[in-house]
C-alpha cells in the first residue's frame, strides 16, 4: 500500500493530492471491513492510541475509539475536565506524562490554533488533530470529501457550498483545503461578519445569499452556528440567523435538482437547519458519520506505517 | 579613568572629524583631546584599528521586569543586555508590578546602581496601574526625573484621557509616547490580520486598529495645541512601533502639516513578516504584529526619508514557562537589545550614519537628552562596534531568551561601551 508523505496529521493544508486519495482509497476498505459480521481487524494490535480531548466532544472521540478499537490498537481516554490540566499543567507536560506510559500515538483535539503543530515538534510519538480551534480538523473534511465522493464519483468540477459561520469553523478552512486539493469548487456563504475578509485569497467564491449558494452547488455543507459560545458579537439573533440563513425541505425541493446536504453535527435544528431538511432524502448527515469510522481508521492505519 | 583609545573611526555627523581615524584620550569621565598620533605616558592604551566609535547609543523602549517579575528580567540583566547591545542609555517602560505609576517605584529604579555602564531612565505611567483610567500624579512624577509618560505596552484608549493628557503635559514640556491600537478591533487578535492568520485559523489584528487610533491620536493633538502658548520645537507626541504602511503615510502627513510629532519603529518589525508566522513559532509573537512585506517596505521607506526618527529595541523579555505553549496562551513579545544594530545593519537599507543618527541624535533629541557629540570636552559616553564584523549571537545576557536570533550568524558587532566613568569591552 501507498505511504504518506507525512508522519502526523495536523491539517489537510500539510497534505498532498496522493496522500489524500491513499486515505479515501484506505477508507474503502476500511468501510467493508466495518459492515462485515466481524467488524475488526488485527493491523493495530501492538499500537497504543491516547485520545486527548482539551475540548468537549462526542461524536469525534467516540469515531476515533471505534476505528482504534476496529483496528485492535489500545486505547486510553483523557480529557480536559477534572485533569491535571486545570491545575495547571501544561500542554507539553500533559502529553509526555501520557507518552511515559508506552503511547505510540496521540489523537488531540484542543482550543488552541497550532496546538498540535507545537506537539509535533517537540514529542516522539504520532499525532492526529482531531480539531485544532478555529484553525482545522483534518478528518472531518477526509469524511466528508469520502462522503461526497461516494455519492457523485469523482470531485473534480464538482460544486460545494459551505454554508454558516466560516470563521470560527475548523470544519471549513480543512474542506477548503481538502475539496480544492481534489478539483472541487468551492463556495462559502454566511453572514458577511463570520467570513474571514482574506478569505478569498485561497481562490473561494463568497456569497451571502444561501438561496442563491444552494442553486449554485451540488453539494451544501452545512455548519453549525454558536451564539452562546461566542465572545464577541456577530449578529443579532438565532431568530435572525434561521429566518435568512437557515436551510428548510421546501427550499431544497424548490431547487429541481439533485443536491446533497450536509452537516459536520451537532446540528442545532431549528437554527441552520430545519429538521425536515436535515431528515430528508437529500441528507448524507448519518452516512458523514458512519463514514468518519472508516476514514479515521484509514488515517491511524496509514500513520502507523510510517 | 584614564584611557587613550589609538585609530578609531568617528562616525558624528556633527564632528568635524567625521568619517576620520583619530586618537581619543579620555579623563575623568571626559573626552580630553582628539588627534592624531596621540601618546601619553604610564596609562592605559586600546588599539581599536578598524573600528568605529559614536556617542553612546539609546534605546527608547525598553520593557524591564523589575520590580515584580525579576525572573523574566532585572534591572542587572537589562544593562548588561543593553551594554552588550551598545546601548548607554535606555528607556524603561512602566509596565512592572507595581506599575511605575508613583514616585517610589521610580526612585527605586533610577537610584538602582545596577546600571553600571548604562543610565536607566525610567518613564512613567499615564494612568494608575497603566489601565487607562485615572491618572498619575504626572507633575510629581516628572520632577521626580521621569523622563516621558507612557501606559507602555497598553496604548490610552479614552479619547478625554489622552486630550487631557496633552494638555496637562504641556506646561512642563514633557513627552508623551503612546503606542496607536485601538483594543476593540484587536481584541483577542494573535498575529496580523492576513492571508496567514486566516490559514492559520487564528484572530487577526487589523492594521487598521493601529491606522484608527493614531489618526484619533493626532486629532486630539492637534486640537490640544490650537491656542497653546507653550513652546513645541521638542515633539510633543511621540508614537510609539508604526507598523503599517498607512501609518507611515499618516505620521508623514502630519509632520509635512507641523505638527510637533516623532516616532520610532521596532527593528524586528524590518526583519519578519506575517507569514513568517506559518509554523506557530511563538517566538515570532509580538504586538504589533509583523505585517505584510509592503508593510515593511513602507517603514524602510519612513526611516530612509526622516518619518521614523529612532529606532527602538521594543526589548520584552518573556521567560519560558511564557513562550514554551500553544501559540494564543504564549505572551507578546521579544528581546531585542543585543542584535538591534545587527539587524539595523543587515535589514535596514540605511547607511551606517543614518543607523547611528536614529539609535543617538534622534531618541535624545525626542527625550530632551542632552546632545553627545564627539569632541573636546564633552562627556565620554561612547559606544564602539564595528559594522562589518560578522558573528554567531551565541549567549544572551537578558534572563529570557525569547528571541528567534539566538544561535543566528549576524553582521555587525558592538565591540565595547564607556559611560558614567565606567568602560566595558566585548570580543
Amino acid at each position: 500500500m501507498t505511504k504518506l508523505s507525512v508522519r502526523h496529521l495536523l491539517g489537510i493544508k500539510n497534505l498532498n493530492e496522493n496522500d489524500i486519495q491513499t486515505i479515501l482509497d484506505t477508507a474503502t476498505e476500511f468501510k467493508d471491513v466495518i459492515n462485515r459480521p466481524i467488524k475488526k481487524v488485527p493491523s493495530l494490535r501492538d499500537i497504543t492510541i491516547a485520545n486527548v480531548f482539551f475540548e468537549n466532544s462526542t461524536r469525534t472521540r467516540l469515531s476515533f475509539e471505534l476505528a482504534e478499537k476496529r483496528l485492535s490498537a489500545d486505547v486510553v481516554n483523557f480529557s480536559a475536565s477534572g485533569s491535571s490540566v486545570k491545575k495547571g499543567e501544561t500542554l507539553l507536560d500533559t502529553v509526555n506524562n501520557i507518552l511515559a506510559m508506552k503511547v505510540d500515538m496521540i489523537v488531540m483535539r484542543h482550543s488552541s490554533p497550532g496546538a498540535p503543530h507545537y506537539l509535533s515538534t517537540r514529542i516522539p510519538a504520532n499525532v492526529v488533530n482531531a480539531g485544532d480551534g478555529t484553525h482545522e480538523h483534518p478528518t472531518q473534511a477526509l469524511l466528508d470529501a469520502f462522503s461526497m465522493r461516494e455519492k457523485l464519483g469523482d470531485l473534480q468540477g464538482k460544486k460545494i457550498a459551505i454554508i454558516g459561520d466560516i470563521t470560527h469553523s475548523r470544519v471549513a478552512l480543512s474542506n477548503i483545503f481538502c475539496l480544492q486539493k481534489l478539483g472541487a469548487e468551492v463556495m462559502v456563504c454566511g453572514p458577511s461578519t463570520l467570513i474571514p475578509k482574506h478569505l478569498g485569497e485561497l481562490g473561494v467564491k463568497i456569497g451571502h445569499n444561501v438561496k442563491e449558494a444552494l442553486e449554485w452547488c451540488d453539494v451544501a455543507n452545512v455548519l453549525r452556528i454558536q451564539l452562546e459560545r461566542q465572545q464577541i458579537k456577530y449578529f443579532p439573533s438565532l431568530r435572525e440567523y434561521s429566518l435568512y440563513f437557515g436551510i428548510n425541505k421546501q427550499m431544497l425541493d424548490d431547487l429541481n435538482k439533485e443536491i446533497v446536504l450536509m452537516h459536520p453535527g451537532p446540528i442545532n435544528r431549528g437554527v441552520e437547519l430545519s429538521s425536515d431538511a436535515a431528515d430528508s432524502h437529500h441528507s448524507i448527515i448519518l452516512n458523514q458519520v458512519e463514514n468518519g469510522v472508516a476514514v479515521r481508521m484509514a488515517v491511524l492505519y496509514l500513520l502507523a506505517q510510517q | 579613568m584614564k584611557l587613550l583609545i589609538k585609530s578609531v573611526r568617528i562616525v558624528d555627523k556633527k564632528s568635524p572629524a567625521n568619517g576620520q581615524v583619530r586618537d581619543i584620550l579620555i579623563e575623568d569621565g571626559k573626552i580630553k583631546e582628539i588627534g592624531e598620533n596621540l601618546s601619553s605616558n604610564d596609562i592605559e592604551v586600546k588599539d581599536l584599528s578598524g573600528l568605529c566609535v559614536s556617542a553612546g547609543w539609546v534605546d527608547m523602549r525598553v520593557g524591564s521586569r523589575d520590580p515584580g517579575f525579576e525572573h523574566k528580567e532585572d534591572l542587572y540583566s537589562v544593562s548588561a543586555a543593553a551594554a552588550h547591545g551598545g546601548f548607554t542609555e535606555i528607556v524603561l517602560l512602566p509596565n512592572t508590578n507595581p506599575v511605575v505609576h508613583s514616585k517610589d517605584t521610580l526612585n527605586y529604579i533610577r537610584q538602582s546602581a545596577a546600571g553600571g555602564v548604562v543610565t536607566l531612565h525610567p518613564a512613567a505611567a499615564v494612568t494608575k496601574k497603566a489601565e487607562g483610567v485615572d491618572f498619575t500624579e504626572m507633575i510629581d512624577l516628572h520632577h521626580a526625573g521621569a523622563i516621558a509618560f507612557t501606559d507602555g505596552e497598553h496604548a490610552v484608549q479614552s479619547a478625554d484621557l489622552l486630550l487631557k493628557t496633552i494638555l496637562y503635559l504641556r506646561p512642563l514640556n514633557a513627552l508623551l509616547m503612546n503606542r496607536p491600537e485601538e483594543a476593540q478591533l484587536s481584541l483577542y487578535g494573535q498575529m496580523h490580520e492576513g492571508i496567514t492568520s486566516t490559514l492559520t485559523g487564528m484572530k487577526g489584528i487589523p492594521s487598521l486598529a493601529e491606522e484608527m487610533m493614531l489618526t484619533r491620536d493626532l486629532k486630539l493633538l492637534e486640537y490640544a495645541l490650537e491656542k497653546s502658548m507653550y513652546d513645541t520645537s521638542d515633539p510633543v507626541l511621540h508614537i510609539s512601533l508604526l507598523s503599517t504602511a498607512i501609518g507611515v503615510e499618516i505620521v508623514r502627513e502630519a509632520k509635512q502639516k507641523g505638527l510637533p510629532i516623532s516616532c520610532d519603529v521596532a527593528v524586528h518589525q524590518l526583519v519578519f513578516e506575517d507569514s513568517d508566522l506559518i509554523n506557530f513559532d511563538t517566538n515570532l509573537k509580538v504586538n504589533p504584529p509583523f505585517r505584510s512585506q509592503a508593510d515593511q517596505e513602507a517603514l524602510r521607506q519612513g526611516l530612509a526619508d526622516g518619518t521614523i526618527d529612532a529606532i527602538v529595541s521594543d526589548h520584552n523579555p518573556q521567560d519560558e514557562e511564557s513562550k514554551n505553549l500553544e501559540f494564543d496562551h504564549a505572551d507578546f513579545g521579544i528581546t531585542g537589545l543585543e542584535t538591534v544594530f545587527s539587524l539595523a545593519v543587515m535589514h535596514s537599507g540605511l547607511s551606517l550614519e543614518t543607523i547611528v543618527e536614529k539609535i543617538t541624535t534622534a531618541p535624545r533629541a525626542i527625550l530632551r537628552l542632552p546632545e553627545i557629540s564627539i569632541e573636546q570636552g564633552a562627556i565620554a559616553n561612547l559606544t564602539f562596534f564595528d559594522p562589518e564584523a560578522d558573528w554567531t549571537f551565541g549567549k544572551s545576557y537578558s534572563k529570557s531568551k525569547n528571541t528567534p536570533f539566538l544561535g543566528q550568524q549576524l553582521k555587525g558587532k558592538v565591540r565595547g561601551v564607556i559611560n558614567n566613568g565606567k568602560q566595558e569591552w566585548y570580543a
